[in-house]
């Protein structure tokens, strides 16, 4: 086959590309553009589109904002809280699920059921099952009795209470690329690495783990991602407030209070690319590591 | 294929994740709307060629029997004025609406008519995108005459003017009034509270096992607002563009609510989200929420729970209830056919026997004083005690100060508060920042 790029093949090329490409620039490329270019606007109309000053004001304010440092705080804990958390949960239910059970089947719909519930819903039923008085979550620990605990009432909890949901709504997905990644694995390995005398423990070690390698980097990547962008189950679970006291104050959360409640559009541009630039970062430092560690076969 | 797909398109993956969240969102309604607004203009123009009729959208969040009701009335319109054809369309939930409205605002795309938040009109004609009223109001054709315009209720008539200039026409208004359990009441032989002493005592009496005395909604900034008034401060002047609240009165209300909260005596909704739902399973005495929430609770009440409506309490005699709820506004992107039928149609809406058939249907209240003076209703009330207490209290209502920003100060204020009742900040403190923040807020 010939490999090197002629007009024509290049043309072909650019004409499949073609249509993914116009929705992206048109609903995303745009979109990014022209936040960041209204980040900038310090005097303007938003409905007319007259900008009168542009300045880095925005930034200047934002940064100034105590409430905008909490969110940027409350995110960072929130992606520390369910992204690891969420791996080594959907890794060893994924490889319990991909060992020789009966109702194999059952259990994977059972585990991806959440990732496909509305996370409206999803909220709904756990802002019950958190409810001081009548929740399950406090009959529950009312059994080693703990006394009942202020879920969504106490600053101190909302945060752990929002990443208890948001790992359990996470862990479909996950364990879904996880078992995908997991079926790639060739048997000949296990056989070879039992020959060897190598432990379940070696096997996994030695054999799954570089071998999973590419799908770990890649759910920690979309997993970070997602982190970063919580947004619906705050709403839905402490109904429409940031949590008490700002303690589940999140990025986006500024970003919609600041868009759509408050009518700012600038700052809520500039925070929206605070987060753009945070997020950009961080997965250069994933590619960066990743590099490093993840085996590609 | 997958680690190809990772490598090539990382880039673009979390382009596309990063603002799904905030422009995704503008995008696709805009989007939306400009195909509804295509298929509009095409039916405007089959209408033009057969002349006269108009047909105008009515943007609005109501839903279920209230969207029933404000249904029928658009029908019985529509029959009765051959000409024009009103279309009712239900954009969701305030906020959806509030952001349809700004996403199309933008687009050019606003229907003629909308309901729209009160709080939210000061950023529409600051905007410049709502369009005043007094010249439909005063035509001699299709107005309302003197008598008429002084029959809506003053409150809101006031809520509904900025300087002299109407912006919009009062319909799912609301107050707050006080929900008490009978029986628990009557256990411990006390009358229906009058007072904000007479709460206090309650709930002191009360408060035992797994009963509360005294229940706030999570937005009790009402209340803090009503107590403030009866104290004779001020919240924000609106006139001033300036937050006063953290004034001696208002320290002096907040702590009266706070103590009550401390103390174990009163609670908020908190994760139950309205009162309606805790005290209808009997676990509060009494509470304060809109009027509007009376449905809600004949729906979350449990068998057997005997439960009665009065008026906001007084202190020490003095009375001051927050009036609230939502308007009806007109845009002026629409042409002047259309916005002479969506004037006809609120018109209409408002006049005394619809206002009237609305609050018996919504539980909101009528707008004009004379259909309090409508047998219908009055038959309706002496059936319905426990709307009576709402419009009892017109003359004692007030509104929150309707200022731009005024979204950012709830914010600000919803904030402080509830750090003042988590512990941890003092009422002062939490005022005097809340004051300053919202003053910074203002002054934009």
């Amino acid at each position: 086959m010939d490999l090197n790029p002629t007009k024509k093949s290049t043309l072909k090329g650019y004409l499949y590309l073609l249509p993914a490409l116009l929705i992206l620039i048109t609903f995303n490329i745009y979109p990014i553009i022209k936040s960041f270019v209204m980040s900038l606007y310090t005097d303007f109309d938003f409905f007319t589109g007259e900008v009168f000053a542009y300045g880095f004001g925005n930034f200047v304010e934002i940064f100034q904002d105590p409430n905008f440092r909490i969110a940027i705080v409350n995110t960072v804990i929130f992606v520390i809280g369910v992204v690891p958390l969420s791996i080594v949960l959907s890794l060893i239910i994924s490889l319990f699920l991909n060992s020789k059970i009966k109702f194999r089947g059952a259990f994977r719909t059972i585990y991806f059921l959440p990732y496909v519930t509305s996370v409206v819903a999803i909220s709904i039923v756990w802002s019950w099952i958190f409810h001081y008085d009548y929740g399950l979550l406090n009959y529950f620990l009312s059994w080693f009795g703990i006394d009942p605990i202020a879920w969504l009432r106490d600053p101190q909890y909302a945060m752990p209470a929002l990443i208890i949901v948001s790992v359990w709504k996470g862990l479909g997905f996950n364990i879904m690329i996880m078992l995908a990644g997991l079926q790639t694995i060739d048997e000949q390995y296990y056989l070879a690495a039992k020959v060897d005398g190598a432990s379940a423990w070696h096997r996994f070690k030695s054999v799954t783990l570089p071998l999973l390698s590419p799908t770990l980097f890649f759910v920690s990547i979309i997993s970070i991602i997602n982190g970063f962008k919580v947004f619906d189950e705050i709403f839905a679970l402490f109904d429409g407030r940031p949590g008490p006291g700002n303690s589940a104050l999140t990025v986006v959360y500024y970003i919609y209070q600041k868009f759509y409640e408050e009518w700012q559009f600038g700052l809520a541009s500039a925070a929206a690319f605070v987060l753009f630039i945070i997020i950009f970062l961080f997965t250069i430092i994933q590619l960066v590591l990743g590099k490093k560690f993840v085996h590609y076969n | 294929m997958k680690k190809r797909f990772l490598l090539t398109t990382i880039l673009s993956l979390f382009f596309l994740l990063v603002l799904s969240a905030c422009s995704g969102e503008d995008t696709t309604s805009t989007e939306d709307k400009e195909a509804k607004d295509a298929e509009k203009t095409e039916e405007n123009k089959d209408n033009e060629e057969t002349s006269e009729p108009v047909e105008i959208e009515f943007w609005h969040a109501m839903s279920g029997p209230h969207e029933e009701a404000l249904q029928s009335f658009v029908e019985t319109f529509n029959s009765e004025n051959e000409s024009i054809t009103v279309k009712a369309v239900n954009q969701g939930g305030y906020d959806d609406l509030e952001q349809k409205i700004m996403a199309s605002a933008k687009a050019k795309t606003l229907p003629t008519m909308s309901q729209a938040v009160t709080g939210v009109i000061p950023e529409y004609i600051n905007n410049d995108f709502v369009e005043p009223l007094n010249t439909y109001m005063e035509d001699e054709e299709i107005g309302l005459s003197e008598d008429e315009r002084n029959d809506f209720m003053e409150i809101f008539r006031e809520s509904s003017k900025w300087d002299d200039t109407y912006y919009s026409v009062p319909f799912s208004k609301s107050t707050r009034v006080m929900f008490y359990n009978k029986t628990i009441l009557e256990e411990n032989g006390f009358d229906v509270p009058e007072t904000w002493q007479d709460v206090r005592e309650i709930s002191e009496a009360v408060t035992k096992d797994n009963v509360i005395g005294m229940g706030f909604e999570n937005s009790f900034e009402a209340e803090f607002q009503a107590i403030l008034k009866q104290l004779g401060g001020t919240y924000i002047d609106e006139e001033a563009k300036e937050a006063q609240f953290a004034s001696e009165k208002g320290i002096e209300a907040m702590t009266f609510i706070n103590d009550m909260i401390q103390e174990g005596i009163a609670r908020t909704a908190g994760e139950d989200q309205y009162m309606s739902n805790p005290f209808g399973r009997g676990d509060v005495a009494m509470y304060i929420g809109s009027s509007a929430g009376i449905p809600h609770i004949a729906g979350a009440a449990e068998e057997g729970l005997e439960w009665g409506v009065t008026t906001n309490p007084t202190w020490e005699g003095e009375g001051a209830t927050t009036f609230a709820g939502n308007d009806i506004v007109m845009f002026n992107q629409s042409e002047d056919a259309e916005k002479e039928a969506a004037w006809k149609f609120m018109k209409y809406l408002t006049s005394p026997e619809v206002t009237a058939e609305w609050a018996m249907k919504s539980g909101y209240l009528p707008v004009r004083s004379s259909a309090l003076e409508l047998e219908e209703y009055k038959t309706f009330l002496e059936e319905n005690p426990a709307y009576a207490a709402a419009s009892q209290q017109v003359d004692t209502g007030f509104f929150t100060a309707r200022v731009t920003g005024g979204d950012a100060v709830r914010n600000i204020v919803l904030e402080e508060l509830d750090k003042i009742v988590l512990g941890e900040k003092t009422v002062e403190d939490g005022l005097t920042s809340a004051q300053e923040r919202s003053n910074e807020e203002l002054k934009k």
